[in-house]
């Protein structure tokens, strides 16, 4: 469409077709979108044919080999992990963190010990309180870091934050922690023209986080606020076979089978194929089996790498060798994601030339669509 | 003392219409004069309030049309000459009174000034309101000068106190807000002797005998059309037998007569004009009628005249062949203004001849010069109107909250949120306080299905006027309704008069306000009070009121009219724009300060291609500045 405009375009091809993430990236610094409870909406009419909105929305449109050349300098890998130096469990030393923490507590220690260090002097992060929409929030300091430790397995426009604070000059070094969505937003909009990536060079840290779905509010908000009347503190997903989600306030524990919270999943995961935040510099995600206490841990570049060993040397995370069960478990389930999300665009598009947002055709992704047409047969 | 209380008769003023009528009503000693402002009436009473004091008057802004004209009633019937000054839809506001005292009939001179507003230049509606002198059966004046309109006012207490009835003067736009020598009379001292006499019968109609009343009124129009026979605002002037008569009125006058001089068509055609327009001086007509086979009527909206001038011809000139021109046989349009040139047109149509009114090339070379000088300027609030600010927050929070939320309004300022200026917020809009009542209503469509927030506008001096039923209906009917007061302390619309909300009467002396938060408080309305330059907090204030349903909800935006305020107090702010902050047409806004938010204070500079504060226009409000994404706007405030 020669003469479309931008933001309508996002409008009718990706938030009303269920598509978005609700990453954040069109919002913060365009005053035509906001995120607002769970949902981007355009608030006013902007009639402008290409925008900040397109260049930074990874729903829109994806080149999986171009971001895959920006951040790590070669075409989109056909491993289901991504491109990765290695895998390794890691946990944090720090009891304080531990006690906050949804696994081992390493993303927290990481970031927080990247700002002690100078690596970044600011962080963002999502936070959320009770049963409330979580938001992305500016930290620049220990305490900040600490009390978003922990997920609310809720959708988050944690990106509208990282906008606002882009052209701030006291955010010179920016740390980033987020779901594989908000990564590929990021990583895309450094693949825009000059005047919308001009200072994302100040970006630099980003922690992924594994993840296989994220909830959407109001709906699953008001699905709570009917079962628990007490603030919610703390959610977990424990590892399998437990398939629940459990939600804590100060005085006890609520558990929902799985079954019955998956019906509150963003309609836009079901088109996901990105399990581990393959273009992060280090993406975290849970233990289970023999470390269940631990996070799994896959170091991706070079700048992820100097993070995370400068950390274990410190002391500021113990580190154990990945079990080989648990790494082969882990690339299944990254490969088997992105099949579910191949056969769901599929179906969606009713065709294999149209993947919606997925441009361009890596070895995988060919591989994959050959996969569903034989499944199909 | 102000020009329309020198007391120098037979010198020459230039006087407004308006001030016109407001000098004819000091000159027959009127003593009482109310009224609600509306344009173009306005200045009627704010002339008469300039000089109240001096001349012992009493003025005031009363709170709507009706009781603007019980109390000009009362004051008659207590033996003190009073007039009301009402625009055309002021008017219908005062109908139902109006309708029982011209029944009933007053006692000192009771004048009823109602200005039309023909093309609708600052109406939602155009009405021809000398049907409604027909209607209850009044005697109509119509002036087609400023002399006459004061000349006229003065006759009309004369004429009220022959028939013991309300007398109308009805003017128009072009007549009331043109100037024009006028040669003043004698002041007349107001009498200083009122009483109600108790012994006389009632003043109603509710004891039988409404018909009886009525037939009197007939009796009384057969008197006054004789006195308008001999009437000096009535009057020929033309060859003996013309070959095309003229019959016109109000600002007809002077455009058929320009016409017949530019046509040179002084030999041929000629002017019967009237100022008595209802009744009509039947002998003097048929008289002029007799003596022409053609005749156009020229007169502005409605086929008034030529109507009831068919009908004469009908019952009195039979067997005669006589062709009207006029609205109905089109060569005078029966909608917005006439002028000269359509008169022309008509002229020339009839008598099959040439000319031409404007020559082509003259003409697009005008056009040419006219679109590049002048700039186009839509309807639009004016720099830092709270409603901007309000309207935005509005916008915001309806597309926040998700809900397809509707909002329905009334006339004022706040009236042009239909347009762009008011992002378009406003979906509804017709009379004083309507939009409340209209709110009631798809308030009450739950049990249809409806799910939408609905929201009602309105005015401080709109509520006073004319919302209080319509909440407290609502209240009763448990509606589910938001209504927004958007209270900018005063008629901003009409030129900032006070209403009984302020603590200031229309002469300026202190007076008791009523608190519309405590009133609507009283009536057990949930009530929160929004400051419409915090934008932010004004969004989540109606965002949160927008979750609850049930009954109505009031919010009170409070923020005095700005152009009010820069009439007494500096500018809260100097605002400036950091001119490397603003990134122009790279900042991917696309010029969202100017093109969205579109305050006039705010100026695209095509050459730098950012934007730039008017400081010659802006009032210092501040509320751009959370506008801009890029924080380019800045504001100092100033003490």
């Amino acid at each position: 469409m020669v003469n479309s405009k931008a933001c309508e375009e996002l409008d009718t091809k990706v938030i009303k077709t269920g598509l978005c993430t609700l990453c954040g990236a069109c919002v913060g610094n365009c005053p035509y979108l906001a995120a607002y409870e769970g949902r981007v909406l355009l608030k006013d009419v902007c009639d402008l044919p290409q925008g900040r909105c397109q260049a930074a929305c990874p729903r829109i449109s994806l080149d999986l080999d171009e971001l895959s050349e920006v951040v790590f300098g070669g075409p989109y890998p056909e491993d289901g992990l991504g491109t990765a130096r290695y895998v390794v469990m890691a946990r944090t030393t720090d009891s304080k963190i531990r006690a906050r923490a949804q696994d081992a507590g390493a993303v927290t220690a990481l970031m927080k010990f990247a700002m002690e260090e100078g690596f970044i002097n600011s962080a963002i992060l999502t936070s959320f309180e009770d049963k409330s929409w979580p938001r992305g929030i500016v930290a620049s300091n220990d305490e900040q870091i600490l009390k978003c430790s922990g997920s609310s397995y809720l959708a988050a426009p944690t990106i509208e934050s990282f906008n606002q604070v882009i052209q701030n000059p006291n955010h010179q070094s920016i740390g980033f922690i987020g779901t594989p969505c908000q990564v590929m937003a990021l990583v895309k909009m450094r693949t825009a023209p000059p005047e919308i990536s001009q200072n994302l060079d100040k970006l630099k840290l980003i922690v992924g986080l594994f993840c296989t779905w994220a909830l959407a509010y109001p709906d699953f908000g008001r699905f709570l606020e009917k079962k628990i009347s007490d603030p919610v503190v703390r959610y977990e997903v424990p590892p399998h076979p437990a398939n629940v989600l459990s939600a804590y306030t100060d005085k006890e524990r609520f558990s929902f089978s799985i079954d019955e919270v998956l019906p509150f999943v963003r309609p836009a995961c079901r088109f996901c194929l990105d399990l581990t935040a393959e273009f992060a510099d280090l993406s975290v995600g849970g233990g289970r089996g023999e470390v269940l206490n631990w996070n799994t841990v896959v170091i991706r570049t070079e700048r992820g790498m100097r993070l995370f060993d400068s950390a274990a040397k410190k002391g500021v995370i113990e580190t154990a060798p990945i079990p080989e069960g648990n790494l082969s478990r882990l690339k299944a389930a990254a490969y088997n994601k992105k099949k579910r999300a191949i056969e769901n665009i599929i179906q969606r598009t009713g065709c294999t030339d149209d993947l919606l947002y997925l441009k361009g055709r890596p070895g995988i992704i060919k591989r994959l669509v050959a996969e569903c047409r034989e499944g199909s047969l | 003392m102000s020009g329309i209380a020198v007391n120098a008769p037979q010198t020459i003023q230039l006087l407004m219409g308006n001030e016109a009528i407001a000098r004819g009503a000091l000159e027959a000693g009127v003593g009482v004069a109310a009224a609600y402002p509306g344009t173009p009436s306005t200045d009627i009473i704010d002339s008469l309030a300039d000089v109240a004091k001096d001349l012992n008057l009493y003025v005031e802004w009363s709170v709507n049309e009706k009781v603007a004209l019980e109390v000009a009633a009362g004051a008659s019937l207590g033996g003190v000459r009073a007039l009301t000054a009402m625009k055309q839809l002021g008017l219908n506001v005062a109908l139902d009174f109006l309708a029982n005292v011209s029944l009933t009939g007053i006692k000192s001179g009771l004048v009823l000034v109602v200005c039309d507003d023909p093309g609708a230049l600052s109406s939602t509606n155009e009405q021809d309101s000398r049907n409604i002198a027909k209607m209850f059966d009044l005697p109509l004046l119509e002036p087609a000068t400023a002399q006459e309109a004061k000349d006229m006012t003065k006759w009309a207490f004369e004429l009220s106190e022959q028939i013991s009835n309300v007398c109308l003067v009805r003017s128009v736009t072009r007549i009331s807000h043109a100037r024009g020598n006028v040669v003043l009379g004698e002041l007349r001292e107001v009498s200083a002797r009122a009483s109600f006499d108790t012994t006389q019968k009632p003043y109603t109609t509710i004891m039988g005998g409404a018909p009886q009343y009525h037939r009197v009124l007939h009796e009384n129009l057969t008197k006054i059309a004789q006195i308008f026979e001999s009437s000096p605002f009535n009057g020929y002037a033309g060859p003996e037998r013309p070959e095309l008569l003229i019959i016109t009125c109000g600002t007809g006058w002077l455009y058929s007569w320009e016409a017949i001089k530019m046509l040179s068509l002084q030999d041929s055609v000629g002017i019967l004009k009237l100022g008595t327009t209802w009744p009509l001086p039947g002998e003097l007509v048929k008289r002029h009628m007799m003596k022409a086979e053609k005749i156009l009527v020229v007169e502005e909206v409605d086929a008034f005249l030529e109507n009831n001038l068919k009908v004469l011809a009908v019952d009195s000139l039979p067997g005669r062949d006589r062709i009207f021109y006029g609205k109905h046989s089109g060569h005078i349009n029966p909608f917005g203004e006439i002028n000269t040139d359509i008169v022309i047109r008509a002229l020339t149509n009839i008598l099959n001849t040439k000319y031409i009114i404007r020559d082509e090339a003259y003409r697009q070379k005008a056009t040419e010069i006219l679109n590049r000088y002048v700039v186009f300027r839509e309807t639009q609030f004016c720099p830092g109107c709270p409603h901007r600010g309000l309207f935005w927050a509005l916008k915001d929070s309806l597309r926040l909250d998700g809900q397809e939320g509707v909002l329905t309004g009334d006339i004022g300022c706040y009236g042009s949120g239909v347009g762009s200026t008011g992002f378009k917020q406003l979906k509804t809009m017709h009379s004083m306080g309507s939009g409340i009542g209209v709110a009631n209503g798809l308030g009450k469509l739950e049990q249809f299905g409806f799910k939408q927030p609905v929201l009602a506008t309105c005015g401080d001096s709109t509520f006073f006027h004319a919302a209080i039923p319509a909440l407290i209906n609502g209240i009763h009917s448990k509606a589910n309704f938001i209504l927004l007061l958007l209270d900018n302390s005063g008629t901003a619309m009409t030129g900032f008069q006070p209403h009984p909300g302020i603590p200031m009467n229309a002469v300026g002396d202190p007076a008791p306000a009523v608190d519309i938060g405590d009133l609507c408080r009283g009536l057990g309305v949930p009530v929160e009070i929004v400051d419409p330059y915090d934008i932010e907090d004004t969004t989540q204030k109606l965002l949160n009121v927008l979750r609850h349903s049930g009954r109505p909800r009031v919010i009170i935006s409070q923020r005095e009219c700005s152009l009010m305020r820069a009439r007494s107090e500096k500018p809260l702010y100097q605002m400036d724009v950091v001119a490397h902050q603003c990134q122009g047409e790279t900042c991917g806004c696309n010029r969202f300060c100017t093109r969205v938010f579109r305050c006039p204070g705010l100026m695209w500079n095509t050459n730098t291609k950012k934007v730039e504060i008017d400081q010659a226009i802006c009032v210092g409000c501040g509320v751009c500045v959370d506008i801009c994404p890029q924080s380019a706007i800045t504001r100092k405030e100033i003490r």
